[in-house]
């Protein structure tokens, strides 16, 4: 697939590192926020391909920025994830605009194969 | 006496009797009552009470009044021969011929004892024995309509506070299990989503990097072992603390009227691979005249799964598996029962058996029970065990008969 922009908003380092090794390793280019608002800011600025969110963040809900997302005419796809999934929220996840869903803990392949799914779905 | 005088002297006794029983006192109080009074009134030697033990099927000795140690030491009477004979539970059994009578267990210890008459008096609630009054008498005498009645009445009076302490008991040992159960669900729940999110995102970081780096190392290697077993374990702590979510969340079930042999055939459907591998048996018996009622699903369905897998791993290969479902119709519930043949819950499992991360298993989790728990009692259902070590055990799922609320009023 052709190589993407990746932004990641997740307040843990672990996983921002994480997910820039494993889709850095398949070539697409990626940024990482740790707070919504900056996350938010990134999106202004840049234009990305793809958004990884996670739904807690310390200053603000995923949702929140999802329903942001959802006013603009050009948006990345979203894959949200989370660590406290419920059926619910996903449903309320994918109503909101996102293609799909991880719950943490999750492998690499699950992420790359994730991000494959978002795109192969166009 | 003359018959005025013992009227009143068994009205007295009664009236004892009923006393001690509404006096909150205990049973055993009752008991020591009705043991010393029915002596006094029938000018008898002494008395004894036995009330079964529904545990071992036995009937204990609990009350006695007038008889010498020695009499009692011998533990004066078998339990079958006198179970065998009660087949009239209103009646009053005569035993005059103590040499020969088949109820007296030791004939000689009895009449050194000078008792000359007994009489058994069985205490029976709805047909069924619960007790034993036996009245010892020193010398042989006819009875009068009025102490055989005396006698009557005071069995039935006594059987009655037997049945009622028996199911307080059984109420208070209900109540106990619930209330923990429930305290144990609330803090249990508020911890739950915190622990969920706080492990899981460390977890994930684990999960990434183990993954990504087992690819990176030599295959067949140490390192790629050990990193496959870092992933696997991983993905058991998710397994858990989906568990464990899946226990605390209190959300109402989301429920639809549904037959419960559907979805135990569904639930079959989904664990049959299993159960064919280790070629063990589902014997299925389910109501043909089963009622729909409001359930969800999908969590009845796990709920049915793991009872099934449970029933699987306490059988060994060869064993059965019988699941049976019916319909109450007095009660208004539908209930379902899995019965396997296998090793059996012992005592002090029992106990524990409904509680989360409890678990027999080498690799259970312990939620399996404690899930299911709370989502038969979020149905408003019963979930009961009974087993016996050895001989296998038998899992009872009930559920009220519910209407579905929405469309009838949709139809008004």
């Amino acid at each position: 697939m052709k190589p993407l922009n990746v932004l990641v908003i997740d307040n843990e380092d672990v996983i921002c590192d994480a997910c820039h090794l494993v889709l850095g390793e398949k070539g697409h280019a990626v940024d990482y926020c740790k707070t919504g608002k900056s996350g938010l800011w990134a999106l202004e600025r840049e234009s990305y391909d793809l958004l990884l969110l996670d739904m807690k963040l310390p200053d603000m809900d995923g949702m929140q920025i999802l329903k942001g997302l959802k006013e603009r005419k050009a948006r990345p796809r979203v894959i949200v994830m989370t660590g406290y999934s419920t059926l619910a929220n996903a449903v309320q996840a994918m109503k909101l605009g996102a293609v799909d869903y991880l719950s943490k803990p999750f492998t690499d392949d699950e992420l790359v194969e994730a991000v494959e799914k978002a795109f192969a779905k166009a | 006496m003359t018959s005025s005088t013992s009227f009143e002297s068994y009205f007295h006794v009664i009236r004892d009797i009923i006393g001690a029983m509404h006096s909150l006192t205990s049973l055993q109080d009752v008991l020591d009552v009705v043991v010393t009074k029915s002596t006094d009134a029938l000018d008898a030697k002494g008395a004894l009470l036995r009330i079964l033990n529904r545990e071992t099927e036995r009937f204990e000795v609990r009350a006695a009044a007038g008889l010498g140690e020695r009499y009692l030491n011998k533990g004066p009477v078998t339990t079958e021969k006198i179970l065998a004979d009660l087949s009239e539970p209103g009646e009053v059994y005569i035993i005059t011929d103590i040499w020969n009578a088949p109820r007296i267990e030791y004939p000689q210890q009895t009449w050194d004892e000078g008792i000359r008459m007994l009489l058994d008096v069985p205490l029976a609630i709805d047909e069924h024995v619960t007790g034993i009054l036996r009245i010892y008498l020193a010398e042989q005498r006819a009875l009068s309509d009025a102490e055989i009645d005396f006698i009557k009445t005071v069995a039935m009076q006594c059987a009655c506070v037997i049945e009622r302490v028996r199911l307080m008991e059984n109420r208070q040992s209900d109540f106990d299990h619930l209330a923990t159960q429930v305290e144990k669900g609330t803090s249990l729940g508020r911890m739950a989503a915190g622990i969920a999110h706080e492990i899981n995102n460390p977890l994930a970081g684990i999960l990434l990097y183990s993954s990504n780096l087992s690819k990176k190392v030599p295959k067949g290697g140490p390192l790629e072992e050990g990193l496959k077993i870092i992933i696997k374990e991983t993905q058991r702590c998710k397994t858990i603390i989906q568990g464990l979510l899946d226990f605390a969340r209190e959300q109402e079930p989301e429920r639809f009227l549904s037959n419960v042999n559907d979805i135990m055939n569904s639930a079959i459907g989904i664990v049959e691979n299993e159960f064919h591998l280790r070629q063990v048996r589902i014997r299925k018996n389910l109501a043909l005249d089963m009622s729909e009622t409001l359930l969800d699903r999908n969590r009845i369905e796990q709920v049915f799964i793991n009872l099934l897998l449970n029933a699987l791993h306490a059988v060994d290969d060869n064993g059965q598996v019988r699941v049976e479902s019916s319909l109450d119709k007095e009660r208004k519930r539908v209930c379902v029962e899995i019965f396997d043949n296998g090793c059996g819950i012992s005592a002090e499992n029992m106990e524990k058996l409904f509680e989360p991360f409890f678990s027999t298993k080498s690799n259970g989790t312990g939620l399996g029970l404690a899930v299911s728990y709370g989502i038969v009692k979020n149905h408003k259902g019963d979930i009961r065990v009974w087993s016996e070590p050895g001989r296998g055990s038998r899992f009872t799922v009930e559920f009220p008969i519910l209407a579905d609320e929405s469309s009838s009023e949709a139809r008004k």
